[in-house]
């Protein structure tokens, strides 16, 4: 008796098996859409839903680094399932674009709604959300015209006070990009290791847990995006934490500002539905998703920030253009890995 | 014949992972020696060591206390302090994250103790780190320690005590060192654990090998890196096996016949019995009570938010179905292995069977870093498939099978087979109607421990699932690492649930064969 229900088992297991070869692995059938997507899920969940809600395309997400992502994308080639690749980072962005991954797309009036600078030439990709890297400081324990500069934070006064990214987020990857165009990698290097001093062992690997060591009055201070510290105070109003955007003095070195986005990949298999993604989310309704649920500054021009933020025009950005993260990327990993940080 | 094909193409993988290290750039080595190597080298092995120093003195002062004393509820704990192995050790360390987190609840208790401003270690660290693996880890040294006390020729202690040895140094002369092969393999044990763990690696983001190999495949546009560190590390296991082996061959301790004689637990004074199970308590606790109780705790807050995950049976459906598929192959692959091992002992077979247990060495990013490799250069069309997920599993998992296998099939005497033969039985009925029957309990429970490993299977799952395909242990990842401790709960309870009868499965094989021994 007992060994033939093992035999059944068996047996069972072994159809399931042969259904699951002679079946293409993954064939959907009538509208459908597969995202890769290295944001994290609860931001760009919402917006998914709604689109799927609006277009009754089912979307297929699949959530990973965003470098793991472009990997993934290379190694599948033409068979690859996905349709659109959505990531935090411009630069991880245009370098799918270098490496033919993404196509030129035509999206009528993408030129009035997005600006050129958020955009890649021929649009195989395409700015959907900026994005600015501040500190975020504890109003009880810090004045605001106590830092004036990002690189201050590597002084002395500011050991055991500093909350800081750990070494695989891509936000502390395109700030050191960023600070290593303007400075130079001397005077990052220096940075970087008086900040490794300076923050011990309050290294987080999310924003947000910065932001909530800054609010309980852990460090004093912590480098983040912005709209984390928006996204906390919605959440606890009386949290005593505010941003502080430096080097905005004359010929300072600016803000760094950087855009998730989206691209249609190269071998996309539902490209009608991939474009109705990406018209979604440039549309005044998707752009407004992105302000008020998730904080982040809208790129589309006619569509405006949350109230609560400043607009993005009233402060000073480094003068890096986005496409160029791509290419700085690796040395600044070099950068990264030899001062140490972690 | 089979066998042989079988163990190539599990021993392919790993080879292409050598030979694109060895044929790497020698700018990258120059990279990673001067930036990764040293500090990764101190990294790990300081980890190693230190879990290692606590599981020994966790794992023997329990087993002493649990076999050489009798006192209330003494069986009933020796089925407890197993029970931190049915965590996965990614849910261990994000439970942990938590409770050491700043101003969390472990640092408000220990503020009503060392006043206000005491400040507790942070999970991040190395304190943190040795924590969680340790708690972790200790229930192998327990387990092997355990039998050996109950294995111990009970009359070398008499002898000692009476001519006059104090009870410390009779512990510490004759008890402890009788017991050290088992000790030896206990702690290489928890020592290979800690060296290929990912999960909780990645959540205390502690800096060992493993965690770094996946790093870098994430991190950088490509894998060269990340399969030179990988030849480093499966160097550095290959050199440490060797050792064992060689440790295990130099001390072993025979039994002189007649005299044996089973130590008899004594029975416990009260003092002795609140001291004895107060420890308990709290070893229980901080390695199983309160992390499930935490969990519990979650998942109930989670269900009563309505937050559970709208795809909440489907993740549990494919987390089923890829466990149960590969448990399904690695005993079908495993049958001409380990038949080989047991019935023809040639140095080929050795060879072949010694190449199925490298997955054994390899930690998960290795295992599917070496799958991908393989798989992007032979037969690209996979990539992306289910397939590619099973054949990583496979690598990884096939030597848990085999072992349990290889020793079922060792207590069978080939005699059996031989007269079905005699009798004019052709190969494969023999093995239908006499062989398998025989076997069929041990290879079940090894197909229910291959199962139970896929469950918990996190690294090479993230690296190579197809759309559509996340798991539970998946689940856990993505919402743990958002600090999301509800959302993550329910899933982690499930795969606690599910391993724990699987636990006590194994506890049982281990008192069988201390029972057969004695």
């Amino acid at each position: 008796m007992r060994s033939r229900s093992t035999a059944r088992i068996l047996t069972y297991s072994v159809c399931l098996i042969v259904s699951l070869l002679c079946g293409p692995p993954l064939s959907f059938s009538g509208d459908s859409l597969v995202v890769y997507s290295g944001r994290a899920e609860r931001l760009i969940k919402p917006v998914l839903d709604a689109f799927q809600a609006e277009s009754g395309i089912a979307i297929q997400m699949l959530t990973a680094d965003s470098t793991a992502l472009v990997n993934r994308l290379r190694m599948e080639g033409k068979r690859s399932p996905a349709d659109v690749f959505i990531t935090n980072d411009a630069g991880t962005l245009e370098r799918a674009r270098e490496l033919h991954l993404l196509q030129a797309t035509d999206i009528p009036g993408i030129e009035d709604a997005i600006p050129q600078s958020f955009r890649a030439p021929d649009n195989s990709w395409i700015g959907l959300s900026g994005r600015i890297w501040v500190v975020v400081y504890n109003t009880t324990m810090v004045k605001p015209d106590a830092l004036s500069s990002i690189l201050d934070l590597a002084k002395p006064q500011w050991k055991g006070k500093v909350a800081i990214p750990s070494a695989g987020s891509v936000y502390l990857q395109t700030g050191v990009s960023v600070i290593r165009e303007v400075k130079g990698d001397a005077a990052t290097k220096e940075f970087l290791r008086g900040l490794k001093d300076n923050a011990g062992t309050s290294v987080y690997g999310k924003n947000r847990q910065i932001v909530a060591a800054v609010a309980r009055g852990e460090v004093a201070v912590g480098l983040v995006n912005h709209y984390y510290i928006h996204r906390h105070v919605a959440k606890h109003p009386d949290a005593p934490i505010a941003q502080l955007l430096l080097d905005q003095e004359k010929n300072g070195m600016g803000l760094v500002l950087n855009a998730a986005g989206i691209g249609i990949t190269a071998h996309a298999k539902n490209l009608a539905q991939a474009k109705a993604l990406v018209r979604f989310l440039i549309s005044t309704k998707g752009q407004q998703m992105f302000a008020s649920v998730n904080k982040e500054y809208p790129l589309n021009v006619n569509v405006d920030a949350a109230p609560e933020l400043l607009p993005l025009k009233s402060f000073q950005v480094a003068n890096v253009p986005l496409s160029r993260l791509a290419e700085l990327r690796d040395p600044t990993m070099t950068v990264i890995e030899h001062v140490g940080l972690r | 014949m089979v066998a042989f094909i079988l163990a190539g193409l599990i021993t392919l993988p790993l080879l292409y992972v050598m030979v694109s290290a060895i044929t790497a750039d020698t700018a990258v080595w120059r990279r990673l020696w001067t930036t990764r190597i040293p500090e990764l080298v101190f990294n790990t092995f300081s980890l190693a060591a230190s879990v290692a120093v606590i599981d020994l003195v966790l794992g023997v002062s329990l087993a002493w206390i649990l076999t050489r004393y009798r006192f209330v509820g003494s069986t009933v704990w020796n089925w407890l302090i197993i029970l931190p192995l049915a965590i996965p050790s990614y849910v261990l360390a994000y439970t942990y994250t938590f409770l050491l987190q700043r101003n969390g609840p472990l640092e408000h208790a220990w503020q009503l103790i060392a006043g206000a401003d005491a400040q507790i270690f942070s999970p991040f660290s190395f304190a943190g780190a040795t924590l969680v693996m340790s708690i972790n880890t200790f229930p192998f040294v327990y387990l092997l320690a355990r039998s050996a006390f109950q294995n111990s020729n009970i009359s070398f202690e008499e002898a000692a005590r009476a001519t006059g040895a104090s009870p410390l140094r009779t512990f510490f002369r004759v008890s402890l060192p009788m017991i050290r092969p088992s000790l030896m393999a206990g702690l290489f044990l928890a020592i290979l654990y800690v060296a290929s763990d990912f999960g909780a690696m990645a959540m205390l983001r502690y800096q060992t090998f493993t965690y770094a190999i996946y790093q870098q495949m994430t991190g950088r546009f490509d894998n060269t890196a990340a399969a030179c560190l990988s030849l480093f590390l499966v160097s550095c296991t290959f050199i440490f096996l060797l050792g064992e082996r060689w440790f295990r061959k130099r001390s072993r301790f025979y039994q002189t016949t007649g005299r044996f004689r089973k130590p008899i637990p004594q029975a416990c004074s009260p003092m002795q019995t609140i001291g004895f199970t107060g420890v308990l308590v709290i070893v229980f606790a901080i390695a199983f009570g309160i992390p499930v109780f935490l969990l519990v705790q979650w998942t109930l807050d989670a269900l009563a938010a309505g937050e559970l995950a709208s795809g909440f049976m489907g993740y549990v459906w494919n987390s089923i179905f890829l466990a149960g598929t590969t448990a399904t192959l690695a005993i079908v692959c495993g049958i001409p292995l380990a038949y080989l091992a047991c019935r023809k002992q040639t140095w080929a077979s050795l060879l072949c069977i010694q190449g199925a247990y490298t997955g054994y060495v390899l930690p998960g990013p290795v295992a599917a870093l070496a799958v991908l490799v393989l798989v992007s250069h032979i037969m690209p069309e996979l990539y992306g498939t289910v397939l590619v997920l099973l054949i990583a599993y496979l690598v990884h998992f096939l030597p848990v099978a085999l072992q349990g296998m290889e020793s079922t099939l060792h207590q069978l005497s080939p005699n059996l087979e031989e007269a079905a033969r005699s009798l004019g039985s052709r190969s494969l009925r023999t093995f239908r109607t006499v062989t398998f029957p025989l076997v069929r309990g041990g290879f079940l429970s090894a197909w229910i421990l291959v199962f139970v490993q896929c469950m918990k299977e996190l690294p090479a799952t993230l690296l190579l699932r197809p759309v559509g395909f996340d798991t539970l242990a998946i689940r856990i990842w993505l919402e743990a690492s958002e600090e999301l401790y509800q959302l993550a709960a329910p899933p982690a309870l499930l795969i606690v649930a599910i391993t724990i009868p699987v636990v006590f499965l194994l506890m049982k094989k281990v008192q069988q064969t201390v029972t057969r021994k004695a």
